[in-house]
């Protein structure tokens, strides 16, 4: 049994070529990134897409192959994250301890709201989720216990640390975020070909049919949004220890939220390169305009550029960019 | 097998099937005809556990479902294949039928059944690796029915297999039913082609608007005025 997982999980097999070449030239890129490009800019640019890769990998479980609009994923992020930095703040416990219990108090998080929640469906239950998240926001930003709008600041420790996560070059920061993301991918290879991911396709197919079928669609709902918090939780610890430094603003706000979902929708919901192809356009076309306008003056630019992209996107391939190569893949 | 006692169903508390009994035994294939909206889908729903009744029983194999949730009474061995061929679009014809298995926990029996859903309909398994989407409505029909084979069932409820199809695909669909049938399955089948459903079955309920006016045999069922002169214009 755990020999087929990890097989399942390693092959790529059953992609077309193609696939697998881009999978290639992406990890390669990825890992030779640090040594040709040494723009400090750019490098955090980089780790920033990493980290948008594992929550729009997460985020695809729920939001593309579960078909469920789901956008409250900062939530989790922002529980992971406070968890991590509140024990390693208040009482110095090493970041390779606080991450499992952030990921640990994300994922329940995520149970209890998916549990109650997916009563809902449809809109109903992503304006729940848009409900719970504002709550959340709220708490947070005036809650004094954990800094309240404020936010948090790690203390800084005079040599670099393992046992805390702090280095002195984004590079390790870097490796850290790909390896994550490497797992993130092996998982949803694993997934995409498990009873999981085909129950969830089925639910989203026609879910009353899946029902008359045995499948019990609001525990599968709920599974599969526990384990979009968990993806969500480790990007959140990480966010915590690479910043240094988290605000509700930051890591609890809507505002992410809604990123994550538009960025996994742009570039393929439910497909296993859309949240990257999602990823790899939008943050550093939000970075870099939004640092090249905004140094200019001229604010909001970058989110009417944004804006407009999402509109042709979804009036010409509602399946997102993936939907569009799949389209010309299938014309030849 | 299946026992329903004077069950009442309702739709936002308006009542539309009223004091319905009937039973499947064994190995049986029982039809319900009846015109449009006399609700024979609302009663196989009901049996299938979408709908409850507010009124009467229904046990299958001497245990109550009449609360049971959808998901219960499956793993009990009901499956409910729906009209309109209701099939997962997305994904291909072979996982449409694996996902029929889905309360199967055994790998040899799930591909004992795929083999023997192929050899029912043997076009499934040249389209093996199709999108369900891409189907003919015949191929839909027979995929969702296959399906509903998959996980094994002790009763096997079919709404209105032959809905929207050309008339030979309807003669080809009954056929396979009446197959079914000789194999020993106990069907419990809808239909609008009243002829042909109560030609093959053993015993046959006629519904109007909510109520059974006539229960018998195929034969003495056929041999009615209501159902000569309503259902088959003589």
């Amino acid at each position: 049994m755990q020999i087929r997982t990890l097989k399942d999980a390693l092959s790529f097999g059953d992609l077309p070529a193609v696939e697998r070449i881009g999978f290639i030239l992406f990890i390669t890129f990825c890992f030779i990134f640090p040594w040709i490009i040494k723009g400090g800019f750019a490098q955090a640019v980089m780790i920033q897409f990493l980290i948008f890769c594992l929550y729009g990998l997460g985020w695809n479980l729920i939001g593309g192959y579960g078909g469920q609009v789901a956008l409250g994923q900062a939530k989790n992020v922002g529980m992971s994250a406070y968890t991590v930095a509140l024990l390693m703040v208040r009482w110095n416990i090493p970041f390779w301890v606080c991450t499992p219990l952030g990921v640990i108090v994300a994922t329940i998080e995520s149970f209890v709201l998916g549990y109650f929640l997916f009563r809902l469906r449809g809109h109903y239950f992503a304006i729940a989720t848009i409900a719970v998240s504002l709550v959340w926001q709220q708490l947070f930003i005036n809650w004094n216990f954990i800094g309240g709008a404020r936010g948090i600041e790690l203390p800084l420790r005079e040599t670099p640390n393992f046992i805390y996560m702090q280095f002195d070059s984004p590079v390790y920061y870097h490796y850290f975020a790909f390896v994550l993301v490497m797992i993130a991918i092996l998982y949803m290879n694993w997934f995409r070909k498990s009873r999981l991911g085909y129950q969830l396709r089925a639910i989203t197919a026609n879910e009353d049919v899946a029902e008359s079928l045995g499948i019990n669609a609001h525990w599968v709902k709920v599974k599969a949004y526990c384990i979009t918090g968990i993806f969500a939780g480790m990007g959140g610890a990480f966010y915590t220890v690479y910043y240094s430094y988290i605000d509700p603003f930051s890591v609890m706000h809507l505002e992410l939220s809604i990123m994550i979902a538009l960025m996994t929708m742009i570039g393929g919901a439910g497909s296993m390169w859309g949240p990257i192809i999602g990823a790899m356009i939008l943050i550093p076309l939000d970075r870099y305009l939004g640092a090249w306008l905004g140094g200019r003056g001229i604010l909001g630019v970058d989110f009417m550029i944004y804006a407009l992209m999402v509109m042709i996107i979804s009036a010409y391939e509602p399946r997102g960019i993936w939907g569009i190569i799949e389209k010309a893949r299938r014309k030849r | 097998m299946l026992k329903v006692e004077k069950i009442e169903v309702r739709y936002s508390g308006v009542p539309v099937i009223h004091d319905v009994s009937f039973h499947v035994n064994g190995g049986e294939l029982v039809s319900i005809v009846g015109a449009n909206g006399s609700g024979k889908t609302t009663l196989l729903k009901t049996v299938a556990g979408t709908l409850h009744p507010a009124k009467g029983s229904i046990e299958f194999e001497d245990e109550d479902i009449s609360t049971s949730s959808t998901v219960n009474i499956v793993r009990k061995g009901i499956t409910y294949v729906p009209e309109e061929r209701r099939i997962f679009g997305p994904l291909s014809v072979e996982e449409n039928l694996k996902l029929g298995a889905y309360i199967v926990d055994d790998r040899e029996e799930i591909e004992k059944n795929l083999d023997y859903v192929y050899s029912l309909f043997p076009i499934l398994k040249a389209r093996q690796k199709q999108l369900g989407e891409t189907l003919s409505g015949g191929e839909q029909q027979m995929l969702a029915t296959g399906r509903g084979l998959m996980s094994s069932p002790k009763l096997l409820m079919l709404d209105e297999p032959s809905l929207g199809l050309m008339p030979k695909l309807v003669d080809e669909m009954l056929e396979a039913v009446a197959t079914l049938k000789e194999e020993g399955k106990t069907i419990l089948l809808v239909e609008q082609k009243v002829r042909e459903a109560l030609e093959m079955a053993d015993r046959g309920y006629v519904l109007q608007t909510g109520r059974t006016i006539y229960k018998g045999t195929g034969e003495e069922l056929l041999e009615t005025d209501i159902v000569k002169k309503a259902f088959l214009g003589l």
